[in-house]
């Protein structure tokens, strides 16, 4: 056996990069609605609501409890079981909501912990010049609450773009997929793997370069 | 709803049934990583079990659609009705049997170990006292090794997929597959790998679906069309395009 069949490797490039819209619209999508819900789950928390307090505790400890592989499954072949017009949810949204579900839980922490980080001292100095308490959260914490957060949210982004290889188990030929079924036939699966690696890399790699512009702009504020 | 789109749908579907009695596409679930059954190759999905569904879709009058999904996924698939059937070289087993409604068996095929080229001390199950075996995960050769009378002796490793690639590797002492896949893997790929032995037991291969009326009705017709294209010579016209042999009958 050669080392390596670069050939292969670059006959398999494109028609791989041609499956990155579906991984990273997956993905893009699972955050725009992770964040929204994290979101709401960390104002829950830090606020602190009876009722609704206990309820988000649970949903956290569950979707933070239990593998994302796992609530797939429950998500994609265990609910239409019980429900049967559920059958009509797709590979694709059963991933996003998965991946809304599991990685909310995770961000509505860490927007928390963001939160309750900014100095006490400046919500007393808000409420003192008479700001109500939504024009406290909206003007002084979440601004400065967004910049804490935004690395680990980025992350959790990283980790959700990855996360997406699992889709395949619910029919969806992403990324991983695509991979998985064109080194079947071909059995180089050592070029395969390191052509896929390589592409979620650089996707990655790109996201991080993003990830350095987005604090530098958050940070003006606070260079001399 | 709107009133107007339920008459619509409504009128709409007293029309499809008066013009094509029963007319909905079969949907066809397959991993697309079981060469040369079901692969894909420059993102095009073949194999003899596409051309074997397209051969039945054509003489049952469906439009069959194929959905490609990882093997540990395609059971869930079929039980929560987003696909009819499993098309994957699903051997009947007593417990698959009492689940589902299977066709008649449309490959013979039997279960053989393979190991690396060039180690020739295992010939046959027999041989396997002591080492480690790789099958893939939710097919029936766990089961088959399970019960053979040295058992306990061997250690058995599962996974999701690429058994053979463990097996060149030297990390398994052997794999077990069917015996038509492994012939192929060895003849058309670079891997060193060789067949141990003759096949140990014999495998019935056939299509699972809901064993339910609406199931077992396209089961009938299915198998119908399993049966004339038996008759016809299409069946073994596709395992020779595939195999150089027919492995459709016994």
């Amino acid at each position: 056996m050669q080392i390596l069949d670069f050939g292969y490797m670059a006959e398999l490039f494109p028609y791989l990069l041609g499956k990155l819209p579906i991984t990273l619209g997956m993905a893009s999508a699972g955050m725009l609605c992770a964040l929204v819900l994290a979101s709401g789950l960390a104002i829950v928390r830090v606020v602190q609501p009876p009722l609704v307090n206990g309820a988000a505790k649970l949903f956290i400890s569950f979707f933070r409890g239990t593998p994302l592989l796992v609530q797939l499954f429950l998500f994609y072949y265990g609910l239409p079981q019980l429900i049967e017009s559920l059958v009509k949810i797709d590979g694709v949204t059963a991933t996003i909501l998965g991946l809304t579900l599991h990685f909310s839980a995770y961000m509505a922490e860490s927007i928390r912990a963001a939160i309750v980080g900014i100095d006490r001292s400046q919500t007393e100095a808000a409420l003192s010049i008479g700001m109500t308490q939504s024009q406290l959260m909206r003007r002084i914490v979440l601004p400065q609450a967004t910049r804490i957060a935004v690395p680990t949210l980025m992350n959790y982004f990283i980790d959700m773009i990855k996360s997406t290889s699992l889709a395949f188990t619910l029919g969806v030929t992403e990324l991983m997929g695509a991979t998985q079924k064109e080194a079947s036939s071909s059995f180089l699966y050592f070029e395969a793997f390191l052509t896929v690696a390589v592409i979620y890399w650089v996707v990655v790699e790109l996201l991080s370069r993003l990830q350095k512009l987005m604090e530098r702009k958050l940070n003006k504020a606070y260079q001399r | 709803m709107t009133f107007k789109r339920l008459a619509s749908t409504l009128a709409l579907t007293v029309l499809t049934l008066g013009a094509l009695p029963a007319h909905a596409d079969i949907k066809v679930g397959m991993s697309g990583n079981y060469f040369p059954f079901t692969f894909s190759k420059h993102g095009e999905l073949q194999g003899f079990e596409i051309d074997v569904m397209n051969a039945v879709g054509k003489r049952i009058g469906e439009d069959v659609t194929f959905v490609t999904a990882s093997f540990s996924g395609l059971a869930g698939m079929l039980d929560s009705g987003r696909v009819d059937t499993i098309a994957n070289q699903i051997t009947i087993t007593d417990a698959r049997k009492a689940k589902y409604a299977f066709t008649q068996p449309y490959v013979y095929d039997g279960a053989q170990v393979v190991v690396k080229k060039g180690n020739d001390s295992i010939h046959g199950p027999e041989d396997l006292s002591g080492k480690t075996v790789a099958v893939n995960l939710g097919t029936n050769y766990e089961q088959l090794l399970e019960q053979l009378p040295n058992a306990d002796k061997i250690t058995i490793k599962t996974y999701d997929s690429n058994v053979e690639q463990d097996v060149a590797l030297g990390r398994s002492d052997a794999f077990v597959m069917d015996r038509v896949s492994a012939t192929q893997v060895i003849k058309q790929t670079p891997m060193p790998l060789q067949l141990a032995g003759q096949p140990f037991s014999k495998i019935e291969n056939a299509l699972p679906f809901r064993d339910t009326k609406d199931g077992r009705a396209l089961r009938d017709r299915v198998d119908e069309a399993l049966t004339e294209l038996r008759q016809d010579g299409t069946l073994k016209t596709i395992s020779e395009k595939w195999f150089d042999a027919d492995i459709t009958s016994p």
